[in-house]
């Protein structure tokens, strides 16, 4: 066997496709066997154009003339499966003849990768985008049971240790005639009303730094001071609860049901912490969460009682009446002479 | 958490094998090749990636509306579905991934056979 031959040989078994254009014709004057295996016909070679009607013939040409590679790709369907291959035309540089050799890369399995890929990546970034979504949710649910503080302490090791916060101010609301109201209405419009009214007292509070810490039924317990510390935490539970029973009142103007609220204020230390390990709630404990309960049940509609402790500390802005049982009435001073 | 099929057989290394495998098995068949004659090629590797990823409890899950809604147009006899149980199996054993584990991708691609095969009117 001649080397011609045996190069001819290995020309033909190698697995990329080889052609050899005359580039006066554009006929095709040799195929390998993987090649006719792509752009298989029984019949003579053919023509560039008879076999890749959108190759750009002129690009080619001019390429070619320059001595430059051309590169095109080309996709098709053998049988079923849909065929990439890289064609790379270059003029051959001996001979007086005008001859392409044009080799045909199989890129297929690449585009059948590039194409999962593509398939993976949306469908792992979709569900990245639900999962943040998720967590979002998540704390933000987490952030309406605990300050950020303690949930940053709970993301970071598990546990939120209790904490002594000193000093804050605490506040304590309810309802007076709950009872009645829950019993002459129904259950949904009650929570509906109660998620309106916290709303709105969250709003408030939010304005003067003081954050709910708990609800439960009829009973909504703020805090001022916790966890982040104010140096104003009397004033600033003052002022919401003025505002509290101002929000009520003009609630009450243009609602169906009438509040009627009650509040009691105190100031000290409390314990703050997350308690339980199935369902975490964040709560705050101490004499001073007491005392302001306490202060609640003393007091009458639609008014703030405290004691001398926390009436010494705001004394701007308002007034503090004494009592007979020895606590003290808190009214805004301004309001002295309006309607309230 | 049980860690998933997926997560079990090396994620998407493996996945993205499996799936170039029982695409290029699926276009081989005789039974099952026409049904992605007019499909191009990224839709068939889209399709093939979530089908196989969600079999194995990777990322990709599809409500069974999706399911039924995507193959509506498609003329899916039981043996068709047979067939493609068939491959499914053979493509994961060759993957070396348990027989107790193909059982349980093939039993959960079976609960949704009613969703894609016509029910036939003559047994």
């Amino acid at each position: 066997m001649s080397i011609e031959a045996i190069n001819e040989q290995l020309l033909r078994a190698i697995g990329v496709g080889v052609a050899l254009i005359d580039l006066q014709t554009l006929e095709v004057r040799f195929r390998n066997d993987t090649f006719d295996g792509w752009f298989a016909s029984d019949g003579p070679p053919g023509t560039l154009p008879d076999l890749f009607p959108d190759l750009e013939l002129e690009t080619l040409r001019a390429d070619l003339a320059q001595d430059k590679t051309f590169n095109a790709e080309l996709s098709f369907k053998l049988r079923r499966r849909t065929m990439t291959v890289a064609m790379e035309f270059n003029r051959a540089v001996d001979a007086g003849e005008n001859i392409a050799v044009l080799v045909c890369q199989n890129i297929t399995r690449i585009k059948e990768l590039e194409s999962m890929i593509d398939a993976y990546s949306m469908m792992v970034e979709r569900n990245t985008h639900e999962i943040k979504r998720e967590k979002e949710q998540v704390e933000r649910l987490l952030l309406n049971m605990m300050p950020r503080a303690a949930y940053e302490e709970y993301k970071t090791f598990g546990v939120v240790s209790p904490r002594l916060f000193d000093p804050v101010s605490v506040l304590a609301i309810d309802f007076i005639g709950f009872d009645d109201v829950l019993s002459k209405h129904d259950p949904g419009v009650i929570v509906s009303e109660l998620n309106d009214i916290y709303s709105g007292f969250d709003r408030i509070g939010a304005q003067f730094s003081c954050q709910r810490i708990r609800t439960n039924g009829d009973s909504y317990l703020a805090v001022s001071g916790v966890p982040d510390p104010n140096q104003d935490h009397a004033n600033a539970v003052a002022q919401s609860a003025i505002r509290f029973l101002r929000f009520l009142e003009r609630r009450n103007a243009s609602h169906p049901i009438r509040w009627v609220a009650r509040i009691g204020v105190a100031s000290g230390s409390v314990l703050g912490s997350v308690v339980g390990s199935q369902n975490y709630i964040y709560d705050v404990f101490g004499e001073t969460v007491s005392g302001a309960l306490r202060h609640r049940g003393a007091a009458g509609d639609m008014s703030i009682v405290t004691d001398a402790a926390f009436a010494s500390l705001v004394q701007n802005g308002f007034e503090a009446t004494a009592r007979e049982d020895g606590l003290f009435g808190l009214i805004e001073r301004t309001e002295q002479a309006g309607t309230g | 958490m049980e860690k998933t099929l997926f997560d079990k057989y090396g994620g998407f290394s493996t996945v993205s094998r499996i799936v170039l495998t029982l695409y290029d098995r699926l276009l081989e068949d005789d039974d099952l090749g026409p049904f992605f004659d007019d499909v191009d090629l990224p839709g068939i590797i889209d399709h093939q990636t979530k089908f196989v990823s969600s079999l194995m409890g990777g990322p990709a899950s599809f409500g069974d509306d999706h399911i039924a809604r995507a193959h509506s147009h498609l003329t899916i006899n039981p043996h068709h579905f047979d067939r493609l149980k068939d491959l499914v199996t053979e493509v994961l054993a060759d993957f070396d991934v348990d027989p107790v584990d193909i059982e349980a991708v093939v039993g959960a691609f079976e609960a949704r056979r009613p969703l894609l095969v016509e029910t036939p009117n003559v047994d």
